[in-house]
């Protein structure tokens, strides 16, 4: 049975209907679990029939459900503490957001600027100052010092700008990583069947 | 009420020990929810519906008892492994002492019923 056949589908639709007192993630685990079922059961040699008259009928198994996770008290304390652990959540990132975006901004800006114009420049005065000391400049070009410290001087405003460039690149891996660490992850993780 | 049909009785008795009989099925192994129900399958007092099972796993999960991670699975859709937390083996643990306790008072008056 694959996951698009039309019976299981209606069955599972209507088992998410019922479920609708449950959180969207609960929800998308408990069909997940149900879909399973039903799959090893014919994979096992049962009829679809025979396995969904098993399971009974969508709106029951939903309520079934619903009195397991809703109507037992510590369910009902555990969601009282979770609500404002999430919103406390969002609270968190939006702070860090707020934190982080001036300053961000500030850094981003001067990092690039600095990293562009020192690269472009240094690459500038060390081709000047080869020109300089190989032949005539054009006539639009003034240079004041002797070549030898143009082609000296280029190299060095390249380097400045490259490592401003780098810095950029840490940085946003910085505030990347920050941001990922307070943002909620995916709870579901492969690994070893064996406990 | 007829007294010679338990039903009432025995599936609130059941709840309780079904909790349980499934972290003691995963105690060892990981295990997923078909695997689980199979095993609560046939006949006896602890037999167990997949209405029944499946509920009850997804109540574990969000006491915390137990967490699911997914595995491929020959038969189609990835399957929802079931296994024990460390909140869920001292759970485990608890509940083996109250049920040895409970048994033994239980047997304690079945004892005193006979000698009188």
């Amino acid at each position: 049975v694959t996951e698009q056949h039309p019976v299981v589908e209606r069955y599972l639709n209507r088992l998410q209907e019922h479920l609708d007192k449950l959180t969207p993630e609960e929800r998308k685990e408990v069909v997940n679990d149900i879909r399973s079922h039903l799959a090893e059961s014919v994979a096992a040699g049962r009829t679809l029939d025979a396995a969904l008259e098993s399971l009974g009928p969508a709106d029951e198994l939903a309520r079934a459900y619903a009195v397991e996770l809703l109507i037992n008290p510590r369910q009902v304390a555990d969601a009282a503490v979770r609500r404002p652990s999430r919103v406390s959540r969002f609270l968190k990132v939006a702070g860090l957001a707020a934190i982080l975006s001036i300053p961000t901004l500030v850094i981003v800006v001067t990092l690039f600027a600095v990293g562009v114009s020192f690269t472009v420049s240094g690459l500038a005065v060390f081709a000047a100052g080869l020109i300089a000391a190989t032949g005539e400049l054009p006539y639009w070009i003034q240079m004041d010092v002797p070549p030898i410290f143009a082609i000296l001087l280029g190299p060095v405003l390249m380097a400045a700008g490259i490592l401003a460039l780098i810095g950029l690149g840490f940085y946003i891996r910085f505030v990347t990583r920050a941001m990922r660490a307070v943002l909620p992850k995916g709870e579901i993780l492969p690994g070893r069947i064996t406990t | 009420v007829s007294p010679s049909a338990p039903g009432e009785w025995t599936s609130q008795l059941r709840r309780g020990i079904l909790e349980l009989c499934i972290l003691l099925v995963l105690r060892r192994n990981a295990s997923y929810g078909y695997e689980i129900v199979t095993t609560f399958g046939g006949q006896g007092p602890l037999a167990a519906g997949e209405n029944t099972v499946y509920p009850l796993l997804r109540r574990l999960k969000t006491e915390g008892f137990l967490e699911t991670f997914a595995k491929d699975s020959p038969a189609g859709p990835p399957r929802q492994y079931y296994r024990l937390t460390s909140v869920g083996r001292r759970r485990l643990a608890v509940l083996e002492r109250e049920w040895a306790e409970m048994v033994a008072a239980v047997d304690r008056y079945m004892d005193k019923g006979d000698a009188s």
